[in-house]
């Protein structure tokens, strides 16, 4: 591939990113601006923000590359991923956005009147946050390195540098243009070269180099255990990310953050058909990428590969522009929802705290991806999902929905299922793949349960310490607001 | 222009509407949050259910016809298809159904709470 190619579409995402940010800048005046947009977004601008913050580099990489070596197992990648939009909407969307918080601490303490509780939030969520960022940063280091030979921490570096330049400068409202901007270009990058991948191949006739059943590496099949863990940390672990339920907070009421989760649902189904077409390509046609140990790389590879020539150089160019947008989106979607978190608790909720904060926010994972290796990228990013599953989840679902949930309890709960679920993936970096027991990789079955067993059984034990506004908070949370009238 | 210093409200305790204080406060009231509550969750789980239903069926489906998984359907297997494009409208449709009896839900519930 020529390399001049991947540094030109990630200067033009990153100016791109940057001037739709500096525009929303004009509009965004107040601190109330800064962190939510001041709820005055509107649905489909929202869903397709949603869309673009959620899609991260695992989705656009690492579920192409995992097809690529897995097959039909890696399909519940994206399955899971949509799926936990749904669950999102069942359990915690309308509830969420009515109970008028700002971020994830702030409903906790609200709901359970606790600073302890609130404390404990907040350093969860920070861990989840860093957690996710590593993968996303590991994303542009491979990706620069394939397509430009630069070594990788030129691309880890530039995504942290953007993503403070337009945080800093803009806050959540030019957030959101940026992320729904984002999203179509992510879905753009990869729509259009597989569309044409698919013609050239059907035009010239050229036969499969191998049937999809055929396992390009010999890696053994995933059995139901590891495809239910992972379904449960999929499924449980969306509706505790901090990126993703600090965007409810934008929109105007409950209801209509429902029917923005729905147009989410529409937008996440659209852009999944993309990575699994990709995966599947991979798999007939060039299953020697599984080989050579760059099943990541499969999206930036294939056009050039199958296609090449100026065209394939062009679609190449677009596909690294969609990575780019990818690492982009997610981590200042990330890095705002911390720094928010971190400038409320720490640096007293000031502007210039929040500026700091997202520097700090950004520039303490970018220390970590730089001193750690690349493993599969829906690979790590399953185990954040498994982490948030185990953390932030329980609290959420069972502070919404159950009256019984107590201080004491949250904080057991959150700590139990931290060290459970942070201690199999420690163990598990430490014994590497190949020696890690399949319980230990994939956690989430069994950490989960024990979370929430743990903040139930100790709730029930501390029943004296529920707090007395839980009638007032849970009316509030689950009484549709009056029509027409919004809170400002 | 002037610059103006803002600051963000240190808790998210923020007034409630008066007809949510009203429901908060009376006992009937507070009958009818309940119910509400029941009957959101209740509409949750059934949905949740359900899906998770249809998706265990999914591979149940493939294990237990044997063929069913490699018969190529415009070039592709089928499982390829069922499992990467088939589960997605089953996922909207869920998604559809719930938001229309959830909004339902709360419709009886204003007219209750607004009646009393």
């Amino acid at each position: 591939m020529n390399p001049a190619v991947g540094l030109v579409a990630l200067v033009v995402v990153s100016v791109a990113t940057a001037v739709i940010g500096f525009y929303g800048l004009r509009i965004s005046r107040t601190t109330g601006d800064f962190y939510v947009a001041s709820r005055t977004v509107r649905p489909w601008w929202n869903a397709s923000a949603i869309g673009g913050e959620y899609l991260s580099a695992a989705s656009f990489l690492g579920v192409a590359g995992l097809i690529l070596l897995s097959g039909t197992d890696a399909l519940w990648f994206p399955v899971g991923y949509t799926a936990g939009y749904l669950m999102l909407l069942l359990f915690v969307a309308a509830p969420l956005r009515r109970s008028g918080a700002y971020t994830i601490p702030d409903f906790t303490e609200a709901r359970l009147d606790s600073r302890a509780v609130r404390r404990v939030t907040s350093v969860v969520v920070v861990v989840v946050g860093w957690l996710y960022i590593v993968p996303q940063l590991h994303g542009a280091a491979l990706t620069i390195r394939i397509t430009t030979g630069l070594p990788g921490w030129v691309g880890s570096v530039s995504v942290v540098i953007v993503v403070c330049l337009t945080v800093v400068a803009g806050g959540m409202r030019s957030i959101t243009f940026v992320q729904a901007f984002q999203y179509w270009l992510k879905l753009t990058a990869l729509a259009v070269p597989v569309l044409f991948i698919v013609f050239a191949l059907m035009g010239s006739g050229s036969t499969a180099v191998a049937p999809a059943v055929v396992n390009p590496t010999g890696l053994a099949a995933a059995g139901p255990y590891q495809n239910i863990s992972l379904l449960v940390a999929l499924l449980f672990g969306t509706l505790g990310l901090p990126h993703v339920l600090v965007r409810f907070y934008t929109n105007p009421d409950g209801h209509s953050a429902r029917r923005t989760t729905l147009i989410v649902l529409g937008l996440l189904s659209v852009f999944y058909l993309f990575p699994t077409a990709y995966g599947l390509v991979g798999r007939m046609f060039t299953p020697e990428l599984a080989r050579s140990g760059q099943a990541d790389a499969v999206v930036l590879l294939l056009p050039g590969q199958l296609i090449g020539g100026t065209a394939g150089d062009l679609l190449s160019a677009l596909v690294v522009a969609g990575a780019f947008a990818a690492f982009l989106s997610t981590t200042s979607g990330l890095v705002v929802s911390l720094a928010g978190v971190i400038s409320q608790d720490v640096l007293g909720g000031s502007v210039r705290g929040f500026r700091l904060a997202a520097v700090i926010s950004a520039v303490v994972p970018l220390g970590f991806a730089l001193a750690t290796d690349s493993l599969a990228l829906a690979g790590s990013v399953g185990l954040v999902f498994a982490f948030t599953a185990s953390t932030v989840c329980p609290v959420l679902l069972l502070g919404i929905w159950w009256r019984g949930l107590t201080d004491t309890g949250a904080i057991a709960g959150m700590v139990t299922g931290g060290v459970l679920c942070g201690g199999a993936m420690v163990s598990g970096s430490v014994l590497g793949a190949a020696g890690t027991p399949f319980w230990l990789a994939q956690p989430a079955a069994w950490t989960v349960p024990a979370a929430f067993a743990v903040m139930v059984l100790v709730s029930r034990a501390t029943k004296r310490r529920v707090p007395r506004t839980t009638a007032r908070v849970m009316t509030r949370l689950h009484t549709p607001e009056r029509p027409l009238v919004t809170e400002r | 222009m002037t610059r103006v210093r803002v600051t963000a409200p240190l808790s998210a305790a923020r007034p409630a509407v008066q007809s949510r204080e009203a429901a908060e406060e009376s006992e009937v009231g507070q009958l009818f949050v309940r119910s509400l509550i029941r009957t959101q969750l209740r509409l949750a789980l059934v949905v949740a259910g359900g899906f998770l239903l249809v998706l265990c069926a999914f591979p149940l489906l493939l294990a237990a016809v044997p063929g069913l998984a490699g018969t190529l359907v415009a070039g592709v297997p089928f499982d390829w298809l069922l499992l990467g494009a088939g589960i997605y409208p089953v996922t909207g449709l869920s998604a559809w159904l719930y938001i229309r009896s959830a909004a339902r839900n709360e419709a009886r519930y204003r007219d209750l709470a607004e009646d009393k």
